[in-house]
């Protein structure tokens, strides 16, 4: 069966690693920012990226001893969250090659993992992309 | 004419690469381009007054400057150290101007 991508407004591909700087605030926030204005978002996921959406975080960080009681989400719900809130206007995409080679192939169900030899696809289903961070 | 919305996310504390992309920005105004240049993240501090020279020349040249109100506010910057003409924004409204159809975007 041959995979379409669905056309979006806008493709944020996610470069850089996640926790170097406020890269993934940034991200989470503008994707909810194009969504609340009515946009079709695409996110790709690449290179150390793809740890946002690996399986093994689970659903919340681990217990912060300066506050016990408060739950805080992993980056796997806070995503997981913003695709069921918007299932026809929201895809999240990985890329195969940079979860495999950072062991990362265990990823959550809700993420799809393409082949970067597909990217091409994906630069041509969207009006526009922003590139955010570096490899 | 063509629109820009250039995003810097690094500012002074990222290098001189910074600075550079802010001369862009106003090297475009120069040119005659629409351009608005969003300060997010560590490069809110370039629109502290006198930390990013570059920023004075794209506002006289008729530059927009934006900083993300949020991005300040985590960094406890007081909105009056900014330079003058910098305006305060939300995230709506840079995702409102991205998805005008003649806007071109960079993020650095």
């Amino acid at each position: 069966m041959v995979f379409a991508v669905r056309h979006t407004d806008v493709l944020l591909k996610l470069l850089g690693a996640p926790h170097q700087n406020d890269l993934v605030t940034s991200a989470l926030r503008l994707a909810q920012a194009l969504l609340d204005e009515g946009a079709a978002v695409q996110v790709w996921a690449c290179g150390d990226a793809t740890a946002l959406t690996c399986a093994a975080f689970g659903d919340s960080k681990p217990v912060n001893v300066a506050d016990r009681t408060v739950d805080h989400p992993s980056t796997v719900t806070l995503i997981r969250e913003l695709l069921i809130a918007y299932p026809e206007r929201l895809d999240w995409y990985v890329c195969r090659f940079c979860c495999a080679e950072r062991g990362r192939s265990d990823q959550i169900a809700e993420v799809l993992k393409r082949p970067p030899s597909q990217f091409w696809q994906h630069i041509r289903a969207t009006d526009k992309v922003v590139a955010m961070g570096v490899c | 004419m063509n629109e820009y919305l250039l995003i810097e996310s690094g500012g002074p504390p990222a290098g001189p690469a910074s600075h550079r992309f802010a001369d862009d920005a106003a090297q475009l105004a120069r040119e005659g381009e629409d351009v608005a240049l969003f300060l997010v993240e560590n490069g809110v501090t370039g629109a502290v007054r006198g930390a990013m020279p570059e920023l004075d020349a794209l506002l006289w040249l008729g530059g927009r400057l934006w900083v993300d109100a949020f991005s300040l506010r985590q960094r406890a910057v007081d909105a009056e150290d900014l330079v003058p003409g910098a305006r305060l924004v939300e995230m709506r409204d840079v995702a409102r101007k991205l998805l005008s159809p003649a806007v071109r975007v960079v993020w650095h």
